[in-house]
């Protein structure tokens, strides 16, 4: 029993986050929104220079080997700046799901990322809407009982504006012409809706984190009645239930990473407790920051919204609260013997 | 070239038990089979039940299992913090008795462990390995609650002695209780938590008297201790003189920490509380899912922290306010799953003398629960610490 992060898997984490401190700032995120283009090319390649992007691709397929703990930190900074690319998309739902596909998928993929472009996008119910297709390559596209592989350019689609303008959204028109398959459908459609619950939770992870950390600098900076409004009790305690929040959807984050990593015959349940904690952790974050803001926080100039506005889409795709808590519900009366205090792990 | 490359060397993250981890779960397992009384005891804050604690304490004690993470030399088993972990959740799974001795051996006993001499600690930690010293906590005083710097209870330095007057209150298992420890004001000129100390008082001396309180439960889970001219030894002090705020504050870390309440005890009323909706669905609306959901999540998520802190530790970490989200996150917790089983069993929420559905037991439980955030520092104060200490609000 060792629940804990390995030196290595610290480094990792430090080194995507001072790159995403200097490369995604407010002021750059800002920038995306205003010129309609969020997704910021020359630091989508440094990231994928830095290896981030192919982390969890075999070393065979060119990746690094590296497992889905390692990864979740790295999505949790990129959370935590608010990294309008889809980077924690490309890696958890495409990337991670690379053995499960059919060769002939496989080999269009492979061949996608040998050509340079490396960001396939997808859809699924879950989310229905892919992020970024004007960059995509292709598009992964799961429904009911089906997936397709299908390149952008046999595509028809049209844009779809979301709340979070770093999020560029589209709608599917039409498809001219794809890979289509059922074979596997439910293990991969399994697999990619515990992989959108957990990368989601990592994400809300780090946006909360954000959140409360432009908080805390928040209420030392802002005076009222003589004093910094951090002072107040009032201020303090409404800061400090995010603070306990956090500290306790963290852990199961990361311990849905290790089941995946573990293929434990739990891990869905163990994905969807991790989306379940943190979408709660985030929702009080967005709530009691901007009211520690005040005024402020309502404001388009105030940075906070930058990030609320990433974490309210986060909670409602790959399975919002209410979802999660159904998936669990039925979980749990399903085996109601294995549930207490000898199942943990 | 990928940077990250060149660094890769993981020692991967290991959650699941080892073999001989599942050896020792085992070894506790049948110990417990046959040893826990068949019979649940009388409640620990009668008389009666007090001595059958106690009991029940020289009984583990017999197995060395009354805290397995103490040294050998002292009565423990040198164990880890996992497998204390794992014993833990073999007791509650046992459903055996509530430890009457908790205040000794997960608060004092720690405490002496870091800062108790070597003769004091062959005197009191053995005594409470055996049950012979029954601890009690002196903290709080009528002045001095969540403002515990205020305490005004004097010990003053008389030879080899000190000459302890004035009042403790709350004092948690002091009706029945060999012992108590707490802070008493050894510097009278000194202010707020300077000059304080730490000292250990035998309940049976003369110039104590103890008042028990009767609880929301009707029973003496506390007391006030009254000191009128109490002589006590200089050997009965811990630490240096006034130096006792940081020892008690450490006391206080353990408390909210990882010792005094571990993650199986609400694991299993999680457990408790979902048999007990699934037996009472038809009365129930959909609504209580919702509770029952949220009960599961929280205790999982308060286990799996625990354990991380504890991998953390044993890795060479340490708990500070840290400890401060915990008590919050468990004590609330606690009383959302008593409340939510209350309002699961209908009108026999009242009924607390029945046995239908453990009736009784969770209309207990549910009083009980509301001390959970009082007591060892009220939440408002841990939210207090959260902010300064972790997120760096000014006083």
């Amino acid at each position: 029993m060792n629940f804990n992060f390995t030196e290595e898997q610290i480094q990792f984490k430090d080194v995507v986050k001072s790159l995403l401190a200097d490369e995604c700032t407010p002021s750059s995120i800002r920038d995306g929104w205003s010129a309609k283009k969020s997704f910021n090319q020359s630091r989508w390649n440094k990231i994928s220079e830095l290896g981030v992007l192919s982390s969890n691709l075999s070393e065979e397929d060119g990746g690094l080997g590296m497992d889905q703990v390692a990864l979740s930190l790295m999505v949790e900074e990129m959370g935590y700046a608010g990294l309008p690319e889809p980077v924690a998309e490309q890696t958890f739902l495409v990337n991670d799901l690379m053995p499960l596909f059919t060769v002939g998928m496989k080999d269009e993929i492979k061949s996608i990322h040998e050509s340079g472009n490396q960001y396939i996008a997808l859809a699924h119910p879950l989310s229905p809407n892919p992020l970024f297709l004007d960059h995509a390559a292709a598009l992964l596209l799961f429904d009911e009982s089906t997936y397709q592989f299908i390149l952008k350019e046999d595509l028809n689609f049209k844009p779809l504006a979301s709340n979070d303008p770093s999020r560029e959204l589209s709608a599917i028109d039409s498809i001219k012409k794809s890979i289509s398959s059922s074979k596997n459908f439910e293990t991969l459609n399994s697999a990619v809706t515990a992989r959108g619950s957990l990368m989601t939770a990592a994400l809300l992870i780090g946006l909360a984190q954000k959140m409360l950390d432009l908080s805390s600098a928040y209420v030392l900076d802002r005076n009222q009645f003589g004093k910094p409004i951090g002072s107040f009790q009032a201020i303090k305690h409404m800061l400090a239930d995010i603070a306990v929040e956090i500290e306790f959807a963290k852990p199961t984050v990361y311990r849905a990473a290790h089941s995946l990593l573990d293929k434990n015959p739990k891990s869905n349940l163990h994905c969807s407790h991790a989306k379940y904690m943190s979408a709660r952790a985030a929702e009080l974050a967005c709530k009691n920051s901007i009211q520690a803001h005040g005024a402020m926080g309502y404001t388009w100039e105030m940075d906070l919204h930058i990030y609320m506005r990433k974490a309210w889409s986060l909670m409602a795709c790959w399975g919002n609260e209410d979802k999660q808590q159904d998936i669990i519900y039925k979980t749990l009366t399903a085996s109601r013997d294995e549930l207490g205090v000898l199942y943990t792990f | 070239m990928h940077l990250l490359k060149k660094e890769m060397q993981i020692l991967k993250m290991k959650i699941n038990f080892t073999k001989d981890q599942n050896i020792f779960r085992q070894e506790v397992r049948s110990w417990l089979v046959d040893n826990v009384p068949k019979k649940s005891l009388p409640s620990l804050d009668t008389k009666e039940g007090f001595e059958q604690h106690r009991q029940w304490e020289k009984t583990l004690n017999s197995g060395n299992w009354s805290m397995v993470t103490w040294p050998k030399e002292y009565g423990g088993r040198g164990l880890d913090l996992i497998q204390w972990l794992i014993f833990e959740e073999e007791y509650y799974r046992a459903e055996a008795p509530t430890r009457v001795n908790q205040n000794g051996v997960f608060l004092l006993g720690p405490t002496l462990m870091e800062f108790g001499t070597h003769e004091q600690k062959s005197k009191f930690l053995n005594a409470m390995a055996t049950g012979d010293h029954i601890w009690s906590q002196g903290w709080s005083e009528p002045g001095a609650g969540s403002d515990m710097a205020a305490i005004r209870t004097t010990a003053v330095l008389e030879g080899d002695n000190y000459r302890i007057n004035g009042q403790k209150t709350w004092s948690s298992r002091a009706a029945y209780a060999d012992w108590t420890f707490g802070l008493f004001r050894t510097d009278l000129d000194s202010e707020r938590h300077r000059g304080l100390s730490f000292i250990l008082v035998p309940l049976d001396l003369p110039g104590v008297t103890v008042r028990p309180i009767p609880q929301l439960d009707g029973e003496p889970g506390f007391a006030e201790i009254y000191f009128d001219d109490v002589i006590v030894p200089v050997e009965n002090l811990l630490g240096g003189d006034g130096e006792g705020w940081k020892i008690a504050m450490a006391t206080a870390g353990f408390e909210r920490g990882l010792m005094l309440r571990s993650p199986a005890r609400f694991q299993q009323t999680a457990a408790k509380l979902l048999n007990l909706y699934i037996e009472n669905e038809e009365h129930c609306s959909p609504m209580m899912q919702s509770k029952i959901v949220e009960a599961w999540a929280q205790s999982e998520s308060y286990a799996l922290s625990i354990y991380h802190t504890a991998s953390k530790m044993l890795a060479g970490g340490s708990i500070g306010s840290e400890s401060s989200l915990g008590k919050i996150f468990w004590s609330e917790l606690d009383h959302m799953m008593h409340q939510t089983a209350l309002k699961i069993l209908g009108a026999s929420a009242e009924l607390s003398n029945s046995s239908e559905h453990d009736a009784a037991q969770w209309i207990k439980g549910f009083m009980f629960s509301y001390g959970g955030p009082i007591y060892a520092g009220t939440n408002e104060i841990q939210k207090n610490i959260i902010a300064e200490r972790l997120l760096g609000l000014p006083k």
